[in-house]
């Protein structure tokens, strides 16, 4: 069921790149994008699902969002020093996307409805660089479908939360160690499909002048559980096949961590909107990835790589000016940074403190139509690490993104 | 609206094409010699320097010889040519050498491939003359020569890897000494006298060979002081290796002592009944037992082996299908007892101080290979590959269980370059040691 739920929605659109903290994505709307991915504590319009159920009950009309981001990244890697090999990664353009849904039952009380794709990562390597025998190419995709209310208390209150049925599936190819006299590598393929995940985002609003406000937001930790993946073998030389039997299955279970943030919003002017989020996430949940066989594995009957991911602080700003009544002009920035601690860093999410950029326009086309366009550019710094305590790829490691993305607004 | 979507979608266009182009780099320190003189690189040395392994010498392991991988680096920095005994293309399996053919059992198949560099009609005590090769090289790694024997002249008429490098003039007159000495280079690496104790150690102490039995180490610290003496006559530098000790490789781990696998208790009773019902000291129980081998010096003339003493990896094929180390005794050549084995690391151990010695006396730069490959006897993971001293399954070794696979030679070209670039304020790049091969599992 899962996994017809997510063909019916399309296997391109649901993945995205590893652009944030681990293997977080956060590209939620496309006005926020534009305003440094900020949200918490402003009125976002019906990305409120996302940032903050409790605005959620702010809105003043009905209104449907959609919007996608063409995710465009590059890794590069070079060996520890003095090697010399280099490799880059050759990743597909990824398109996470939104879609936003909310419905005024009556003047306090809203009913909404978001699908997005919170966490993710696809890395292709190839099976020619050095770390093949570590990763060959990881598709992770996620998609959250997300119900909600929101309840306004006081016009200067309001709460809200929502219900996360998360589905997901992993991808993960690698070379074996293992080589024929053709001189072709073996190759070990997962593949399955996650059972259906439940979680919840909640937050509180709260607007206490005309100038300020202010929000909190939790959502919550989604554990993804793969069970009876498919492991399928190639290119085993028949004298090693003992070893690589065919029908064996996997299991598996990765943490999509919990975000708690805090926002800020101020409109010093009628035109413009300045915000400031903080957001810890609860990364120490990945402490390892650890892939269970129902049958053994070059004698293995599991396969256990350390993580330990530490907690982590994002920290971001944004500013929103309206040039004329149609058309607004954003601009943001953050700091992500990084859950991964030093000899842990591993080729599916050579992770480092990030850094973001982030302009966008909004223009308003009708009464009821308007158009958002952002674009978000990420810098992680370079990062060297030995890898000795995740039994990864040692190296260095440089990871660039370009986001461009756009979205639409109906109002009714 | 039009003009709007239009505008945005130049502008995304105009962004994708700008940014594809903008890709993430890293800079690397740049390569460099450091305090060496890399114009002429020779490498003095046996079987370890020719790229010998599977048991032969042949064109593909010459070409991934450790001094061939240590060339091609010092080329990065302005290192000069480098030139090797290559076997023709079309005598590419050279002097022949072992393939692994089926895994049967869990014990490989393992079968010889014919030699394509005999010379017929020439056979040396050292076994068939191989097709010359007369030519100036600067790898002059002799498979099987020792510190000992490259100061005999004699030796080019008994070695057929050292008889193909001499004129027919210099066939038992010159010796390997004589032939380092003329090489003259700017920097060499010298990794001898590994046969002053190996030789002696796969023969299971019993040599067949006058040549391959333990070298006295001061006739060993005088022939190897001389010998890197000449080396450095003209300020050469260069790397002293040390001798690994023969229980780091898997022809002396392989077969373990107690490996007589009893699975029935009559298996047990016919032979205690076979061997005097304890009478000798020998008993049998369901389970692993030590193996039965030949020993004239005690009373019985058999006894069960220590588990302080070594099978040899040639024995494999004698107790899993021939009865060998049960019914009948295995044969001393296939053991080494505790005797040979204490003579043996003593001997080692004279033989690397030695060569510690030298190195610091002429400032030489040392790599301890015997440090190195003690280490590594647990195994080490390296970008997610594991490596072991295990027969055929740890990479390391080639089928010979003492000489490494392609994979692993370069791993020690890449510790030789990390102890030049030590030494010499280098900084001569390392090898990506997957581009390299391990062994290769035979069937589709």
């Amino acid at each position: 069921m899962k996994s017809r739920i997510l063909a019916l929605l399309g296997g391109t659109l649901l993945s995205a790149s590893a652009m944030a903290g681990g293997y977080q994505v956060n590209l939620a709307s496309q006005r926020q994008i534009g305003m440094g991915h900020t949200g918490t504590g402003i009125q976002t319009g019906t990305s409120s699902i996302f940032f903050n159920p409790g605005a959620m009950s702010y809105l003043q009309e009905n209104g449907v969002t959609i919007g996608a981001s063409a995710l465009v990244s590059k890794i590069a890697y070079r060996a520890l020093e003095p090697g010399t090999a280099e490799a880059e990664v050759d990743n597909p353009v990824k398109t996470p996307f939104q879609v936003y849904a909310v419905y005024g039952i009556n003047d306090k009380l809203k009913a909404g409805i978001g699908v997005y794709t919170p966490f993710g990562s696809t890395v292709r390597w190839g099976d020619e660089w050095p770390g093949r025998f570590g990763l060959n190419e990881l598709s992770l995709q996620a998609i959250f479908v997300q119900p909600t209310l929101s309840y306004q208390i006081t016009d200067k209150l309001g709460v809200g939360a929502g219900l996360v049925l998360a589905f997901g599936s992993v991808n993960l190819q690698k070379t074996l160690p293992v080589q024929g006299q053709n001189g072709q590598e073996g190759k070990i393929e997962l593949d399955g499909g996650a059972n259906t995940a439940f979680g919840f985002n909640a937050g509180i609003f709260f607007k206490p002048s005309d100038k300020l406000s202010l929000g909190l937001n939790y959502r919550s930790e989604v554990k993804m559980e793969l069970e009876n993946g498919d492991v399928t073998f190639s290119n085993i030389p028949a004298a090693a096949s003992g070893n690589f039997q065919p029908g064996t299955q996997f299991s598996a279970s990765l943490p999509m961590p919990a975000t708690l943030s805090f926002g800020v919003g101020f409109t010093p002017t009628e035109r413009l909107t300045l915000a400031a989020d903080i957001s810890r996430v609860s990364w120490s949940a990945y402490e390892r990835l650890q892939f269970d066989f129902t049958k053994p594995v070059a004698g293995n009957t599991s396969s256990v790589n350390e993580r330990n991911y530490e907690d982590a602080f994002i920290y971001r700003i944004g500013a929103e000016y309206m040039v004329t009544d149609a058309l607004a002009l954003r601009g943001g920035a953050y700091l992500d940074k990084t859950p991964v601690q030093d000899g842990y860093l591993t080729p599916e999410t050579p992770d480092a403190d990030s850094r973001g950029l982030s302009v966008g326009l909004g223009y308003t086309i009708s009464d009821n139509i308007s158009l958002d366009a952002s674009f978000l550019y990420i810098n992680k710094k370079e990062r060297t690490d030995l890898a000795n305590k995740s039994n990864g790829i040692g190296g260095t490691f440089k990871s660039i993104a370009y986001i461009p993305g756009v979205g639409l607004n109906f109002s009714f | 609206m039009k003009n709007f979507m239009y505008k945005s979608g130049m502008l995304a266009l105009f962004a994708g094409v700008l940014l594809t182009s903008c890709d993430p780099e890293i800079d690397g320190t740049a390569p460099s010699k450091g305090d060496i003189n890399l114009e002429k690189y020779v490498a003095v040395g046996n079987s370890l320097t020719a790229g010998y392994q599977d048991r032969g010498l042949y064109r593909e392991a010459q070409l991934n010889s450790y001094p061939a991988i240590l060339a091609q680096q010092f080329k990065l920095v302005g290192g000069g040519e480098f030139t090797q005994p290559l076997f023709e293309e079309s005598q590419a399996s050279g002097s022949g050498y072992l393939t692994f053919a089926d895994f049967i059992n869990g014990r490989p198949v393992i079968k010889p491939v014919p030699g394509a560099a005999v010379r017929e009609g020439t056979t040396l005590p050292g076994g068939p003359a191989l097709t010359k090769y007369t030519q100036p090289v600067q790898n002059l790694g002799v498979p099987g020569i020792s510190v000992l024997t490259s100061a005999m002249k004699e030796y080019g008429a008994i070695n057929p890897y050292y008889e193909r490098l001499l004129e027919p003039a210099e066939v038992g007159t010159k010796p390997y000494f004589q032939e380092v000495a003329e090489s003259n280079p700017t920097f060499f690496t010298m990794w001898l006298g590994n046969n002053d104790v190996l030789g002696y150690a796969t023969d299971g102490g019993a040599p067949a060979s006058p040549l391959s039995n333990l070298t006295d180490p001061a006739m060993f610290g005088n022939i190897y002081k001389n010998m890197v003496a000449t080396l450095t006559a003209n300020d050469a530098k260069g790397v002293l290796i040390t001798i690994p000790n023969v229980t780091a490789v898997p022809f002396f781990t392989t077969v373990p002592y107690n490996a007589l696998a009893l699975t029935r208790q009559g298996q047990a009773d016919s032979l205690n009944a076979a061997y005097g019902s304890g009478a000798l000291g020998i008993t049998f129980k369901v389970g692993p037992n030590p193996l039965v081998v030949s020993d004239p010096s005690v009373p019985a003339r058999v006894r069960q082996i220590k588990s302080t003493e070594y099978v040899l990896l040639t024995a494999l094929d004698s107790i899993a299908a021939r009865g060998y180390g049960s019914k009948k005794p295995l044969p001393d050549k296939f053991f080494l007892d505790e005797t040979e084995v204490k003579e043996i690391m003593e001997h080692t151990v004279a033989f690397n101080d030695i060569i510690r010695a030298t190195a610091k006396d002429k400032g030489l730069a040392m790599w301890d290979a015997n440090a190195f490959f003690e280490s590594i006897k647990g195994g080490f993971k390296l970008d997610e590959v594991t490596y072991a001293p295990v027969f055929v399954t740890g990479n390391l070794f080639s089928l010979d269980g003492i000489h490494p696979t392609p994979r692993g030679y370069a791993i020690v070209a890449n510790e030789l370059i990390k102890t030049i670039n030590s030494t010499y304020k280098a900084n001569v790049p390392t090898v990506d040691v997957t581009q390299y091969r391990a062994i290769q599992f035979p069937g589709k």
